[in-house]
């Protein structure tokens, strides 16, 4: 492989990685939200253990998850350099307003959540995991919009060789960039239903005691999936005739890219189906004492996950051979770096980026097996600790 | 506004270096020092620490873009050493995992930094493969046994390396357009006084 190929690989391979992280803070967070609203109004103790377990996950991901941020940061200059001398000047900023207004802000206000807890007035801990929330979403919001304007660039002009801004405006109404952000936000969301969905059930089939509290996160799993699906796929099927507009040979850039895009289609309809048969089933907790259908949420779990990949390497490889769609060539933005070097480079990041996932994975395994906490610990208990 | 954003960028680095600085030196403090009780006295700052840098290539990528490619792209395996070496230091921090990957994480990207620094200033690179990690290990030093004088100069010292080796390169023709910048910096101005108050009040909320 030449350093074109094993570039366009590790693009892949980190960015996948990244995505799963991704999907789960921002699912997990948004109902982590709704949790600790209830929690602040009601004062029920129920929706504060709620809050601490859940959180308790959503912070294990989150901490490994910046990790594989800061290396897709880097890969940028690192390895298509020629994306940012080309095109910097408009991409860049999308993506500088992620850094600072995104992320910069969002682990910050996750900080104070996490030392803040039961040292702050309960309402301005509820604010700071709003905020956590919104800026996660600005996050999603400017990192869309980033590329969106690969997908279909506007709002610049070429001049001396290189791309302008000249309206930022039409970075935030491009066709490409709406209803794509709609999609991974829905996606999100699922990803957060499913996944709270199928931890409850699974400590339903094991039997663990916790009725109360599982039954409330299996109640809240199903109908946040149950509204998010609908949408999810309304904004997927949604995105087809603008890619009919703006990327007509989509599908022509690889011979078996309908084979992603199919399985996330199906992955999306079963998740819909599922979830609405579901809905009905929580009267008198038919679907718990049915039993069968609990062991279906456990092996949804990985459906969501599984459906983002496959629709990522559908819009991305789709566009290939342009990095910036009509404009800049991938081959012609790669950095001029040995094969060598890129080889290592790959086999670094993508052997620590498995072992964070196969991590990240056994760290919320245990925290899910080792159920909410039934007494309270001296130390803030959201922070990562083995 | 280029001096504006120049100025800019060199506070967040200099940030970078003056914060993260005592995490990687606590890093390589780890096995001559009580082990628990220095990780808990890093623990607050830790995730704050780190962002700078996240913050510091945002900012070269936006304002700098035809630099930020020649940068990185130029010294691609130091900055395979510099990752690999935060994966690994991120990761066993707050997994709280063995302190012998702690401290080869702290190495990694010390050594990482200090190859960098001899990268952009042409001098040797076995000179700062040692000077950089012991600065490290003197500001976290300095930050662990709470010695306010010397932590200001240890962070300096951290601080500055990195700065001065680049005020040798010109950005001129570098830098994105104006207009671009010009907008960039309504969002850039507020945001950073607000990080650090914030960031701030972590610390003094977890220390109550």
């Amino acid at each position: 492989m030449d350093t074109l190929d094993l570039a366009r690989l590790q693009f892949a391979v980190t960015t996948s990685f990244h995505f799963l992280f991704v999907l789960l803070t921002l699912g997990l967070v948004t109902l982590i939200v709704v949790m600790q609203t209830r929690f602040t109004l009601t004062r029920a103790p129920v929706h504060e253990r709620m809050t601490k377990f859940w959180g308790r996950i959503y912070v294990i991901n989150y901490a490994l998850g910046i990790v594989t941020g800061v290396v897709m940061e880097f890969q940028f200059g690192l390895n298509w350099s020629g994306l940012a001398s080309y095109a910097g000047d408009v991409f860049g900023a999308p993506l500088a307003l992620e850094t600072l207004v995104a992320f910069f802000l969002e682990s910050t206000f996750l900080g104070l959540w996490i030392f803040g807890w039961g040292r702050l007035n309960r309402w301005v801990h509820l604010a700071l995991i709003w905020l956590t929330a919104l800026t996660a979403y600005a996050s999603a919001f400017w990192i869309m919009a980033a590329n969106g304007f690969l997908q279909h660039p506007v709002g610049y002009e070429e001049r001396d060789g290189v791309l302008r801004l000249v309206d930022f405006g039409a970075l935030l109404t491009n066709p490409t960039f709406g209803t794509a952000l709609t999609h991974v936000v829905f996606a999100a969301l699922t990803t957060g239903g499913v996944f709270v969905t199928g931890v409850s059930a699974y400590h339903f089939i094991k039997c663990t005691g916790e009725v109360e509290f599982f039954r409330r996160s299996l109640r809240l799993g199903v109908v946040v999936t149950a509204v998010a699906t609908p949408f999810l796929i309304g904004a997927g099927f949604g995105q087809f005739p603008i890619i009919g507009t703006y990327q007509p040979h989509k599908e022509d850039a690889a011979p078996w890219l309908g084979v992603p895009l199919g399985f996330m289609i199906l992955i999306g309809m079963s998740l819909l189906l599922a979830s609405w048969a579901a809905v009905p089933l929580l009267f008198r907790d038919w679907v718990i004492r049915m039993r069968f259908p609990l062991y279906l949420m456990v092996i949804g779990i990985p459906l969501p996950f599984c459906a983002a990949i496959f629709g990522w390497l559908f819009r991305e490889i789709g566009r290939q051979p342009w990095l910036v769609y009509g404009l800049l060539r991938t081959e012609d933005a790669v950095s001029h770096v040995s094969a060598a070097s890129m080889t290592t480079s790959l086999v670094v990041f993508s052997s620590m980026f498995l072992l964070l996932a196969v991590t990240d994975w056994a760290l919320i395994a245990r925290a899910v097996r080792s159920g909410p906490e039934t007494t309270p610990r001296p130390i803030a208990p959201l922070v990562v600790s083995l | 506004m280029e001096t504006l954003w120049l100025a800019l960028l060199t506070v967040l680095v200099m940030g970078y270096f003056a914060l993260a600085g005592f995490d990687y030196g606590t890093g390589l403090l780890l096995p001559f020092v009580r082990r628990a009780e220095a990780m808990r006295r890093m623990t607050p700052f830790f995730l704050g620490n780190e962002v700078w840098l996240v913050a510091s290539v945002g900012v070269l990528f936006a304002a700098f873009p035809r630099l930020e490619g020649e940068l990185l792209s130029g010294a691609h395996q130091v900055f395979t050493l510099v990752l690999g070496g935060l994966v690994l230091f991120m990761a066993s921090v707050q997994l709280r995992l063995w302190h012998g990957l702690v401290f080869a994480g702290a190495l990694m990207v010390s050594c990482g930094w200090g190859l960098f620094v001899a990268h952009l200033s042409g001098t040797p690179w076995f000179i700062w493969v040692v000077v950089m990690p012991m600065l490290f290990a003197l500001h976290g030093w300095a930050f662990q046994t709470r010695r306010r004088p010397a932590f200001l100069l240890t962070a300096l010292a951290c601080a500055l390396p990195v700065p001065i080796a680049f005020s040798s390169h010109s950005v001129a023709g570098l830098m994105a357009h104006p207009d671009t910048l010009a907008m960039l910096s309504w969002v850039a101005i507020p945001i950073l006084p607000l990080v650090v108050i914030l960031q701030w009040s972590i610390v003094a909320i977890s220390s109550r």
